[in-house]
């Protein structure tokens, strides 16, 4: 894959028409004349969802500041970036799929989420307690049982995978395609597909939960505006409830990239609602099937190790000192 | 009310082999309706009403492997959907399939929760939906979140294999030919262990026979298993309540115990 830098601005609509003004063509239209999102997208990106420290106060970058951003982020390796991995299982550059062998949407933005400060709200005093409540009763069981481990581990559900849909450390496609009165969205990880009913129709009813909650969307101007209640209680976006209210924004604004920005409420978890916002830039595709349980080797591998670790402790016991 | 005289059983018989195979040989009468950009509009969620995913031949009602389950883990019976009923296996294919039913509850990759892979998606006891664009087409199995992209423009070989494969589609008048290639040798036809290899080609065909129901039909193609290509036929119908919706059915936490139960620490909680 070429590396390509694709300058854009994703501080709103009308900020990217100011800085990268849009081509002069039509706004697309699907054939029955809805706005047209349709395209294979990749939402890799070189904005980290919080603002770093050093950067406090300061919203956005000037152009130049970006593109030196980005030079310094995507000179990072895989498995720098992802910190804890080793060279040796996360070598991504071999395939292509390291930050900088990917199409990468750049952004003037220091952050995904928005506002002078550029951080998640702070935790309510209830959700502090929930989350170290859930550290607590994992604390030493973390390789008991399957159940005990993350759910992207388990091939359930991966952390990124939302809503809201976050760049995943790689393989960050994701394709749309718009049918009557539904706009299908297809994760690339781990092949699951949102099905977002156009029609008006109501939200499933408040007993039925899901993994990815229940989207209903509706058109305002050109823009998707997508509704996400009805989450089950192990979902848990960054601690949140089966509360969470989740109000998703897509806007094209040039032929190659549709501005992404997602709202987040929920009283139970954070003292006020905050909104994000990332790029996704076209790609050629295609996106291929991530069967992630079907190769999961790395789970009953995890929980043997566990248990061997357990018998040689039990031997060493025994053994004569 | 005109009352017509009973006919001879054989003579209707005769009548509905012919329209068998004028339906099978000619344009269908029933013309569906389309989309924007004019063609068949196949948007919708659909399903089978039949047993072909516990046995894709005929079969009568049958006990269920767990006898626990009672009358809810039996077999259902079906007329079977393959054409002229029985599947042309190779003599050592027909082994395996043996080997496969009799050790099912360990081998059929669906207890597991695996991608289902194609053809079998389209006839499990779930639906799936079909997301119609010009250039795409979606087909969305709530089974296991299984999920397939038709490309209809800028047809290009498998680029690798994979377990739902790779499918190219076209438009034959009013039906939809979809060319499935780039399949794994890992997934099944039904329960009864009826099976295929890595050389597995698809060619799967959707025809509008009236404003809910499609028909379908699948030629199979596998010399490594088969001595011949082989099709089978079966209806699908579309969910036209007023509620219908695709659901999850994430399966994969509900098989962590039977794949990795026997891993867990003794003594956890």
């Amino acid at each position: 894959m070429i590396r390509r830098l694709m300058p854009v601005a994703v501080a709103g609509a009308v900020l990217a028409a100011l800085a990268f003004p849009a081509p002069a063509d039509p706004p697309l239209r699907t054939p029955d004349g809805q706005p047209d999102l349709q395209g294979i997208y990749t939402n890799a990106t070189v904005v980290p969802l919080e603002r770093p420290a050093n950067l406090k106060g300061k919203e956005f970058y000037t152009e130049a500041e970006a593109a030196e951003n980005a030079k310094k982020v995507l000179g990072i390796s895989s498995w720098e970036r992802l910190g804890s991995q080793a060279e040796v299982h996360y070598n991504m550059s071999q395939f292509g799929l390291d930050l900088s062998q990917v199409k990468v949407a750049l952004s003037l933005r220091t952050s995904m989420v928005v506002g002078p400060e550029g951080r998640v709200p702070p935790l309510t005093p209830e959700a502090q307690k929930r989350q170290a409540e859930r550290g607590a009763r994992n604390r030493g069981h973390q390789f008991d049982s399957a159940e005990n481990r993350p759910l992207q581990e388990r091939c359930i559900m991966f952390s990124t995978e939302g809503p809201p849909m976050l760049p995943a450390g790689y393989n960050s496609n994701l394709q749309i395609v718009q049918g009557r009165g539904y706009v299908a969205i297809v994760q690339e990880l781990i092949h699951s597909t949102r099905i977002i009913p156009t029609d008006g129709s109501p939200h499933l009813a408040p007993g039925v939960r899901q993994w990815m909650g229940d989207s209903r969307g509706h058109w305002e101007g050109d823009t998707l505006v997508v509704d996400t209640r009805n989450f089950n209680d192990k979902t848990a976006f960054r601690g949140s409830t089966a509360n969470l209210h989740l109000v998703e924004r897509f806007t094209r604004v040039d032929r190659d990239t549709v501005l992404y920005e997602f709202t987040a409420d929920d009283p139970a978890t954070w003292v006020r609602p905050w909104t994000a916002q990332l790029a996704l830039a076209k790609i050629e595709g295609p996106i291929l099937e991530y069967a992630c349980h079907e190769g999961n080797l790395g789970l009953p591998h995890t929980l043997n190790g566990a248990r061997e670790a357990e018998k040689a402790a039990e031997e060493a016991k025994k053994a004569p000192k | 009310m005109t009352v017509f005289p009973m006919r001879k059983p054989s003579v209707i018989l005769a009548a509905v082999a012919i329209a068998g195979i004028s339906a099978a040989a000619q344009t269908p009468a029933y013309q569906a309706p389309r989309t924007a950009d004019g063609k068949p509009d196949l948007n919708g969620i659909w399903q089978v009403l039949n047993t072909a995913n516990w046995d894709i031949q005929g079969h009568a009602a049958a006990p269920g492997p767990l006898f626990q389950l009672g009358a809810a883990g039996a077999i259902p019976p079906g007329p079977g959907v393959v054409e002229g009923g029985e599947l042309p296996y190779l003599p050592e294919a027909a082994a395996k399939r043996k080997e496969n039913f009799a050790n099912r509850l360990t081998l059929d990759p669906e207890i597991k929760c695996y991608l289902p892979g194609v053809p079998r998606a389209t006839y499990m006891p779930f639906p799936f939906q079909i997301v119609q664009s010009q250039k795409y087409i979606v087909m969305s199995y709530e089974f296991a979140s299984a999920v397939r992209t038709i490309n209809m423009e800028n047809h290009k070989k498998a680029p690798i294999d994979s377990w739902m494969g790779w499918s190219n589609g076209h438009w034959e008048g009013d039906t939809l030919v979809i060319d499935v290639t780039g399949l794994n040798d890992q997934t099944w036809f039904d329960r009864a262990g009826d099976f295929h290899s890595d050389a597995l080609h698809v060619v799967e065909r959707y025809t509008p026979r009236s404003p809910d129901t499609l028909n379908y039909e699948a030629t199979i193609e596998d010399p490594k298993v088969f001595s011949r290509p082989w099709k089978m036929r079966m209806v699908l119908y579309r969910d036209v309540d007023a509620n219908a919706q695709l659901l999850e059915f994430k399966c994969v936490e509900f098989v962590e115990e039977l794949m990795y139960g026997p891993l867990r620490k003794k003594t956890a909680k």
